[in-house]
């Protein structure tokens, strides 16, 4: 038994976490937030390159051969520099899902591409009534001769703007099954939605007799909801190490400010109302480590308890996320409020990810409905 | 990473079960009977595991002693006894005692025949342990001791006690404090039990009217007591770190059956979206506090100390006791309040504080007392704030001059 990281996993996350720290300022983030497609291609050419891009991804489809614990790591470090673009969309949304379910043509087809960067994709896992069962599907998908024809609105899909493949769930004659869907094709308009965080972007997905080859289908017709199970299980660990990234950076720029910051003739980090406020937050970013790598670690290793573990990861993350990053805003005071300084940037990115994926009300439910479940047996 | 247990831990992990299994006495009845129990699990290597060899112990790795602890909550084990000597102690006379006081006190601690204590809060110093009052006075080959102490656990029982006292008035007051074995069987030592709010004694007030210490029973030096104090390392650290969780882990599927069986407006309260949010929500805390046991033990098992890490750790715990407790109470309404007479299906078959058999009531009144001893969850905050986050120091009164 052992929690801790290897020597290559802590060189993966400092790797990471430079060229961050040199790329991905928040002067790129701020201006990544004005720009029309939203992110920026020269980074997204240095990710490739680093292997980012091909991270979880076999070996022979131009991938690193690492695992969910190492993904985590980079996710955690995009969270902490807030870092704008389809990485989590495109790496964990797209490609696990076609590592998951593709066949060998499909990954072939995608997954070299998405690992080097010429290909970006995305999943759209979410309509109207935002329920994250995916039996609670509605769009639809007819045969028409050869092909499939799929109709339906999808809400909220990461950086489908700039997708070039989009995993996407609709109801077949056999039951729920998965396509792969090219945005850019008739009958599908994209029309952006624009939330609070300044560092992803979403959009409506609407289908309306959208045509796809027979060879898009993702699995068997109809068996779409374990895949779809699994690759949520993955996006919301995927999420909770983003927002485990946000939580962290919102807790260090506050302990770095009451260090600094005078009120009464002293350094406000003094006061127990302010240091034990810090040493919570503290406690909850802890936690919320240990909850993200024992579902990354559980999920890789096929553990048991992995989709329990994926559960309790997100209910606990979203909101001591929420908590940690509120209470750095109100540690640093008025500060704290103002468009100027940046600690707004961390606090949007974790909000935006608390309910995506299943929020901590979704998870709970889960938990307890996989108690009753095994207690009946 | 890899959180699997190693072939060796499982293999392990089974031999404890089995010896257990074979070896576990159903009832206690009385304090013969746990010393008795107590002195199985020495003999059969599974107390003082990670005592030095040479001092009885068995070198174990924290692993094993976590497993074995685990194994024990899992079985409903009855807990041994001499908690306090075995895991303060027993590891403060290896570090800083003389080797006669080693040949004299150790084994009988691992063995149950000479019961501990620890005389250190006193009614003016509790958090501020620093400011203990209680004086010991050189009269040549012996110290006279006068003085109170409070929430001196397992006081009624103890033969001896490792005692706090001022032997210096005027110097800062963490540099007049010394550390001592006192007999606890002696005219000027008077040990009343001290009743808790839950009914029960497991605490006293001790009273010290020129209690006699041999000087050859101080342990260090003369001023020494607050910096021993600080850095006695216990040899039992991470010790009840599975088995706490596995001790909420059971009573958490009590609460499940409970829930199943009690009714809200018609409808089982297991059935209630409301109960079900709040028991899924109790649930992840509990596994955040199994994940954060298991980054514990990879400390230990590497040989670091977790130092001001184990405040996160114990107040995480316990204030995640008292929220367990709170919704403990809630589902079972006024069963969970009573004392006796409770129908077989909404009793409470283990027991957090002291792995007997109890009642909800009492593990729920238990739960308060978790973030108060050991350091309140306030001053744990001061400590992570200071010591981990790096945050300035309050300034505080108490830090200049004499405690006089």
């Amino acid at each position: 038994m052992n929690f801790s990281f290897t020597e290559d996993q802590i060189l993966l996350r400092n790797s990471v976490r430079a060229a961050l720290d040199e790329q991905c300022t928040s002067a790129h983030v701020r201006a990544m937030a004005e720009d029309a497609r939203g992110y920026s291609e020269a980074l997204w050419g240095e990710m490739a390159k680093l292997g980012w891009l091909g991270l979880p991804f076999a070996e022979e489809q131009g991938g690193a051969g690492l695992g969910l614990v190492e993904l985590a790591l980079v996710l955690e470090e995009m969270g902490r520099a807030a870092y704008p673009g389809p990485y989590f969309a495109s790496v964990v949304l797209g490609g696990l899902g076609i590592q998951l379910g593709g066949s060998r043509a499909q990954k072939e087809r995608w997954l070299p591409a998405i690992a080097s960067g010429q290909a970006r994709a995305s999943a759209a896992l979410l309509e109207d009534a935002l329920d994250w069962d995916p039996a609670s599907t509605t769009a639809t998908a007819v045969r028409a001769g050869d092909s499939w024809r799929l109709s339906g609105v999808k809400r909220f899909v990461p950086w489908a703007h700039v997708a070039d493949v989009v995993l996407v769930p609709a109801r077949a004659p056999e039951g729920l099954s998965l396509f792969l869907v090219d945005p850019r094709v008739a009958g599908v308009t994209i029309t952006p939605m624009v939330g609070i965080d300044l560092s992803n972007r979403w959009s409506e997905l609407r289908l309306a007799d959208a045509a796809v080859s027979a060879d898009a289908l993702v699995g068997s017709p109809g068996g779409a909801t374990g895949l779809l199970e699994s690759l949520l299980r993955r996006a919301a660990v995927g999420a909770s190490a983003d927002m485990l990234g946000a939580a962290r950076r919102c807790l260090d720029l506050s302990v770095g400010y009451v260090k600094v910051r005078e009120q009464f003739g002293q350094l406000i980090g003094s006061f127990q109302a302010i240091r034990h406020r810090c040493a919570e937050m503290l406690l909850e970013v802890e936690n919320s480590h240990s909850a993200v790598y024992y579902a990354a670690w559980a999920l890789a290793a096929g553990a048991e308890d992995g989709a329990m573990a994926a559960s309790v990861c997100k209910s606990y993350v979203s909101e001591s996320a929420r908590k940690v990053c509120g209470d750095g805003i109100q540690v640093h005071g008025g500060i704290g409020f103002t468009w100027e300084y940046d600690l707004h940037l961390y606090f949007k990115r974790a909000k935006a990810l608390e309910p995506l994926y299943g929020d901590a009300a979704h998870h709970r439910e889960q938990i307890v409905r996989g108690q009753v479940l095994h207690s009946d047996k | 990473m890899d959180l699997n247990y190693t072939t060796e831990d499982v293999a392990f992990r089974k031999r404890v079960r089995t010896w257990l299994e074979q070896n576990m006495p159903r009832h206690i009845r009385n304090l013969d009977e746990r010393k008795a129990w107590h002195r199985r699990l020495y003999e059969a290597g599974y107390l003082g595991m990670g005592w030095p060899k040479e001092y009885g112990g068995q070198g174990a790795r924290p692993m094993e002693q976590a497993i074995v602890a685990d194994e024990m909550a899992r079985a409903g084990a009855p807990a041994p006894t001499n908690s306090l000597g075995v895991g303060i102690v027993g590891p403060t006379i290896v570090v800083h005692g003389t080797d006669a006081q080693k040949r004299r006190y150790l084994r009988k601690i691992l063995t149950a025949e000479e019961m501990w204590c620890q005389l250190y809060s006193e009614p003016n110093a509790g958090s501020d342990l620093a400011a203990l009052r209680t004086a010991a006075e050189d009269k040549g080959d012996h110290f006279f001791v006068n003085g109170q102490k409070i929430w001196t656990s397992g006081g009624a029982v103890a033969d001896w006690g490792l005692l706090l006292a001022r032997t210096d008035p005027a110097v800062p007051k963490h540099k007049g404090i010394t550390c001592f074995l006192m007999n606890m069987h002696q005219p000027g030592v008077d040990v009343r039990p001290l009743k808790q709010i839950t009914g029960s004694s497991e605490f006293c007030e001790v009273f010290m009217t020129n209690a006699r210490v041999e000087k050859e029973n101080m342990i260090g030096r003369l001023g020494e007591g607050w910096a021993i104090a600080q850095t006695t390392l216990g040899y039992e650290r991470g010790g009840r770190a599975l088995a706490r969780i596995t001790t909420y882990a059971s009573q958490y599927k009590m609460l499940m059956e409970a829930a199943r069986r009690l009714k809200r407006n018609g409808r089982p309260i297991l059935d209630d979206a409301v109960t079900r949010q709040k028991l899924g929500r109790i649930w992840a805390d509990l596994e955040v506090e199994r994940y954060g046991a298991l980054r514990t033990l990879t400390m230990l098992e590497r040989g670091e100390h977790p130092g001001a890490g184990g405040s996160l750790t114990k107040l995480s715990y316990s204030e995640f006791e008292k929220r367990f407790m709170e919704l403990a109470e809630e589902i079972l309404g006024p069963y969970g309040q009573l004392t006796d007479g409770v129908p077989p299906e909404f009793r409470l078959e283990v027991d957090t504080a002291v792995g007997d058999h109890g009642t909800w009531a009492y593990a729920f009144l238990w739960s308060r007392a978790g973030t108060i001893y050991a350091g309140s969850s306030e001053i744990q905050k001061n400590v992570i704030g200071e010591r981990i986050l790096g945050l300035p120091k309050e300034s505080r009164a108490d830090r200049v001059g004499g405690l006089r």
